[in-house]
Parts: C-alpha cells; sequence; structure tokens
C-alpha cells in the first residue's frame, strides 16, 4: 500500500476510536455530543484505559501478541457499543458540521489550509533527533521481539529489569500493538500516522480555545488559529514546545508539551466561565490521568499547570469545594512521581523475569 | 539542558535556563506585552482568565528559588525547562494580536496590522527551517542509504540478528528501520565518545572491550590493531560501516576486517568471529 494512503487510512481509523471513546464521555442529558471535544477527550480516555490493560500484561512479561489479543476486542466493543448508543446523535453532528462548511466555505478551506501545511511539515520533513532512538526503535524493538519493554531499544540487548522513567509511559506500546496488528512499519506509524494525530488533535483544542475567547466571531477564531501557526514556526530553540510539536511529535514529551498542556488550559477556560463544572472535571482527570500515561514528563507538568491555573480562581471565587477534583486530577501526577523517586532511590525494583 | 547544574549554579540557574530556552527569540517579551494589553484594554473576563496565572507562574516556576528547591526532591538540572511550557505563550500573543487587528475599523487598518504583526513574530523569532529544509527520502523518514546498509548487512549475515557498529547517525537511527541489526555502542557510550578521550586504564578494560572500538573509530586514539580486533570479538561484532571518508578505513583492514560492500557515501566491513555468535531471543514461554 501506498505510505500517503496508509498514514490517511491510519489517521482516520484513529479518530474513529478517539471518537467512539469521548462520544461515551462527553453525551450531555439531551443527547447531544460535544463532536470537537470528543477527539481529544476519547484520545486521552484511549490512553488511560490502555494503560489499565497494558501494565500487568508487561509486568508479568507476557508477550505482546497477548496484549493486542486482549485490547483490540475490548477497542471494538467500545466503538461498537459507541455506534449504537451515539450512532445518530453523530450522524446529526456530522450534518451540522457539513451545513457549517457548506454556509462558510471559505472560512473551512482557510481551516484545511492551516492544518495541511502542519501536516505536510511533520509528515515530509526529515529530523535527526537523538530521542526516536529510544522511542521510535521500541516500538520496533517491541514488535520484533513480540515482548514489552524486556529488551534495550538502543541496543536489542535483554534487559534484566524494566526503566522505570518509561514503565508507566505506555503510550508507546500502544504504537507497537497497532504495529503488530496491522503490520504497518513503527517508523510510519510514530513519524507519520500518529504525527499527523497530534497534530490535527492540537490544532482542534487551538480552535476550541479560539471559540471560547471569540465566542460566534468565526473568522476571528481562523485569524487566531493562522498567528498560532505562525508563532508555533517561529517560536523555535531546542526546547521550546514548538519544536517539539514539528519535529518530535512521535515523543509523548510533544503531546503532554502542546495537546495536553492546551487542553488542561482549554478545561481551565470553560470551567471559569461556569460551563458545566462537574462533567468537565470529569473529563479533565480523564485528560491529566490519560496525559501521564503519554510521557513520564506529565507528572511533573500537569500537577504544576493545574495548580497555577485552578487555584488562584478557587481562591479568588472562594470556592473551596473545588480543591477536591483538583486534587484528585493531581493525583495521578504526584502518585508516578514519587514511585519513580522510590525506584532511583533503590526502594523497589521489577524485574523481566520471575524472582521466587 | 544537560549543560547546566542547579546546584553549582544555584540561582543563576534560572536565569541561564531561560537564555537557553528563548534564545534570542523575543516571544516571552511579546507574552508580557499581551499581559499588559490586557490589563490596560482587557475586559474583566480575559484578566481572570490569564493575569492571575502569570502572577502566580512569576512567584513559583519563574522564581530562583524555585528551582533549588525542588533540586532538593528531584533531579531537575536538565528537565527544570520544561515548567515554562505552561506559560500560554502560544494562545495568549495570537489571541491579543487577533484582538488588535479587529480593533482597526477599517478593512484597510486591519491589512496593514496584520502585516505589522506578522513583520513582528518574524523579526522576534527563529524559523523552524532557518536552516534549511531538508525533505525524507522515503515513507520511513529515514537515509536511503541506511535502508541500503540494512539489506548488505542481512543479505551477508548467516543469522537472523547481526551485531554492528556504525556511526553516530546511523547508530542512532538503524533499529528505528531494522530492530534485527544489534548495536555494540549504547546511546550513553556514544554520546560520552563523542567527547571524551579514553584513559589508558579505560583501554586496559576488559569488562568494557566497547571502549577500545570506541577510542579508534571515534576518538581516532592509538588502539594497537590485535587488540581492536579482540574488542570486536568479545562483543560480537561482525560489522563494521563508515563512511568512505573515515580516516581509519586502512586500519580496519589492518585488524583483519575485509569489504564486503558499499553505497554511495559509505563502507561496510566484515570481521569473522573466531567463535560465531547467535544471538537468541529469551524463551518466556517456560516463565510459567
Amino acid at each position: 500500500m501506498m505510505p500517503v494512503l496508509t498514514v490517511i487510512i491510519g489517521v482516520i481509523a484513529n479518530f474513529i476510536i478517539y471518537l467512539a471513546f469521548g462520544s461515551l464521555l462527553t453525551k450531555n442529558k439531551n443527547g447531544e455530543i460535544q463532536l470537537a471535544l470528543a477527539l481529544p477527550v476519547g484520545f486521552f480516555a484511549y490512553y488511560s484505559l490502555f494503560f489499565f490493560v497494558c501494565i500487568p500484561v508487561m509486568k508479568w512479561f507476557r508477550p505482546l501478541s497477548l496484549l493486542t489479543a486482549i485490547w483490540v476486542p475490548i477497542v471494538a466493543v467500545i466503538v461498537l457499543v459507541s455506534l449504537i448508543l451515539n450512532g445518530r446523535a453523530l450522524y446529526e453532528k456530522g450534518r451540522e458540521l457539513f451545513a457549517r462548511i457548506r454556509k462558510d466555505p471559505l472560512t473551512a478551506l482557510l481551516l484545511v489550509a492551516i492544518v495541511a501545511v502542519q501536516i505536510f511539515i511533520v509528515t515530509t520533513s526529515y529530523n535527526f533527533t537523538l530521542d526516536a532512538s529510544y522511542y521510535v526503535a521500541g516500538v520496533a524493538t517491541n514488535v520484533d521481539t513480540n515482548m514489552i519493554n524486556v529488551y534495550d531499544p538502543f541496543t536489542g540487548a535483554w534487559q534484566d529489569h524494566f526503566e522505570m522513567r518509561y514503565f508507566f509511559a505506555t503510550y508507546p506500546v500502544s504504537d507497537a500493538v497497532v504495529c503488530q496488528l496491522t503490520h504497518i512499519p513503527a517508523l510510519v506509524q510514530t513519524k507519520s500516522i500518529m504525527a499527523s494525530v497530534v497534530i490535527l488533535l492540537t490544532n482542534l483544542v487551538y480552535y476550541l480555545i479560539a471559540g471560547l475567547l471569540f465566542e460566534g466571531k468565526e473568522r476571528a477564531r481562523v485569524l487566531m488559529l493562522a498567528f498560532m501557526l505562525f508563532m508555533n514556526l517561529m517560536f523555535i530553540t531546542i526546547y521550546t514546545p514548538s519544536l517539539f510539536l514539528f519535529t518530535r511529535t512521535y515523543e509523548g514529551k510533544a503531546i503532554v508539551g502542546n495537546l495536553s498542556i492546551i487542553t488542561i488550559l482549554y478545561f481551565f477556560i470553560l470551567l471559569v466561565k461556569d460551563k458545566k463544572p462537574r462533567m468537565y472535571w470529569l473529563l479533565l482527570f480523564l485528560v491529566c490521568f490519560g496525559s501521564t500515561t503519554v510521557s513520564s514528563t506529565a507528572n511533573m507538568l500537569i500537577p504544576a499547570e493545574l495548580s497555577i491555573l485552578f487555584l488562584p480562581d478557587m481562591l479568588m471565587k472562594k470556592r473551596f469545594r473545588e480543591l477536591i477534583p483538583y486534587a484528585l486530577c493531581i493525583l495521578p501526577g504526584i502518585l508516578l512521581a514519587l514511585t519513580f523517586v522510590a525506584y532511583v532511590k533503590g526502594k523497589f525494583v521489577f524485574y523481566t523475569y520471575p524472582v521466587w | 539542558m544537560t549543560v547546566l547544574n542547579v546546584a553549582e549554579q544555584g540561582l543563576k540557574y534560572l536565569f541561564a535556563c531561560l537564555n537557553l530556552y528563548t534564545e534570542n527569540c523575543a516571544f516571552p517579551m511579546l507574552y508580557f506585552a499581551a499581559l499588559i494589553f490586557l490589563c490596560v484594554r482587557g475586559n474583566e473576563e480575559e484578566r481572570r482568565l490569564f493575569l492571575p496565572g502569570a502572577v502566580v507562574m512569576l512567584l513559583t516556576i519563574y522564581n530562583p528559588v524555585s528551582p533549588v528547591i525542588l533540586m532538593h526532591f528531584f533531579d531537575v538540572n536538565s528537565e527544570y525547562y520544561r515548567f515554562f511550557w505552561i506559560t500560554p505563550v502560544i494562545v495568549l500573543v495570537p489571541y491579543v494580536s487577533a484582538r488588535l487587528i479587529l480593533m482597526q475599523e477599517t478593512g484597510k487598518g486591519k491589512a496593514v496590522f496584520a502585516i505589522l504583526l506578522a513583520l513582528l513574530f518574524v523579526l522576534s523569532g527563529n524559523f523552524l527551517y532557518a536552516n534549511g529544509y531538508e525533505r525524507a527520502e522515503n515513507g520511513y523518514k529515514m537515509p536511503a542509504e541506511l535502508i541500503e546498509i540494512s539489506g548488505i548487512i542481512h543479505a551477508d549475515a548467516d543469522d537472523v540478528y547481526s551485531k554492528a557498529f556504525l556511526e553516530y547517525d546511523y547508530n542512532m537511527q538503524m533499529r528505528q528501520y531494522d530492530p534485527k541489526i544489534l548495536l555494540t555502542i549504547d546511546r550513553e557510550d556514544y554520546m560520552n565518545a563523542n567527547q571524551y578521550d579514553y584513559s589508558p586504564e579505560m583501554l586496559e578494560d576488559e569488562d568494557h572491550p566497547q571502549y577500545r572500538i570506541l577510542a579508534a573509530l571515534v576518538r581516532f586514539q592509538d588502539v594497537e590493531p590485535g587488540k581492536f580486533a579482540e574488542a570486536l570479538e568479545k562483543t560480537h561484532t561482525e560489522y563494521v560501516v563508515l563512511n568512505k571518508a573515515h580516516p581509519m578505513l586502512s586500519y580496519l583492514s589492518e585488524a583483519g576486517l575485509r569489504q564486503i560492500g558499499e553505497t554511495g557515501e559509505r563502507v561496510v566491513y566484515k570481521y569473522d568471529l573466531a567463535e560465531p555468535y547467535h544471538f537468541e531471543l529469551v524463551d518466556y514461554s517456560v516463565v510459567y
């Protein structure tokens, strides 16, 4: 199959799955689904659930094929249930979307152009990045050995214990499952398919944020998005999230530094605007937990961002009851960070073989 | 930011960190300007959304004491810069830019303002492709030559898995494309070899024979060819791939390697192991 076609099909398949997960979570009492929100929420929900399936299989050094055999039916059932429950609502939303595009095709065209430029950049450019020798080679190694993180991605040598820095960040293992199932090469899956998915989702959340800031002004939204693109292209040093977005998109760090951080900002804006707090706290929890399963960078960044954004607002509004959902949202990151500290201090180690 | 160290540099660390993070990019200044705009012209909601967070960030992640305190609990030397990612530069600056354009009353005014802002962005930033855009040679986004080298090795090898020494860039990329090629040198060893020479004690270290390979082929240190061949034997390295312009090609022949193939810019050498090495995956079916 042509690589371009593989990438397009891969991206669409991912979006169908995220939509299925997300629509189950974002459906309100009136049966309405927030289509744009369902996708990023579905993305984080997918990786949150995958974490719970992946960890036991990996911890007890069972083969990747077992994980694939467990995970694929789970996803299939969720997609099926979601289609049965939300098929009609999704169809209506799709019709609404097409009606909006027909009403203002120029805006839609501009949006497509803004995103297309970014997808072109991440899928066609060559970047030598050192960390790919771990993340991408890790996916290739897992598929090749049919094991999960048991062999060193750098050299291929067997490891006697799991590297805890990466143990709970199960996002790359999901790529390995997809590669094993579809026979798509790890490089295509990570550097083209998932890179395009991340660009699309990041821009979708940009669009949602612009919508909240420019309520009802569609052209202003597009203008803001154009400036965001422009700024991402210009805000380049080897440390900025913009660089990670365009050249290291395959890394969990790039997802946390771009998608997670702005999705949390989006929920902050929603909650400050007092829009359905309870439901949004639940979705925010999924974003926070899902982020910690994408990259260990989230363990320090997500609690910090939540504290910086939400604590002053709670204090100013004297809404101290929100401290409980806030604490729940920062909990996964803090727990995983403490677990890693315990590992570094030699309190425990997970071997890749049974210790009787 | 591996070049920085909180403990050694103390409070200067944060400023050094910020300096490395932004280089000559003026976007943090634009963010600051956008905050001032919200203070002066923003509505109550805009201020509520962006100002308290900015103040808390100033008191926490941009406070020079923070990295010092944090260092007591976590090693943040090389990762503190990631806290700067929380600053919503990428949202606030474009938002205020769009607001400024919309504030202009005429279409001409909007267009002029948009161009001026775009110019400001260009002048205050570093373009992603300032050093040129390099198009990937194939769908794998790998050098075509690397793929060719993988083919040469597998065509020659008797075993499914083969161990190779490659130059730095290819060493870091090969296993992304071909996990059946095992590598003699891991990432840390290679990064160290790019910076430091090997002491005589290290070259005699029988537990780390790979040091001799790195010393000879990366640091160009004097390693006796017989000792080099012994290191290849001990590390089970059958293939060495070097650039055609590499100064140690004749040295490889002296050490007993022979050329088995070449690509546009690289040569593939083979070392015939005295004791053939067969890499097998661990059999986990016996675990339970």
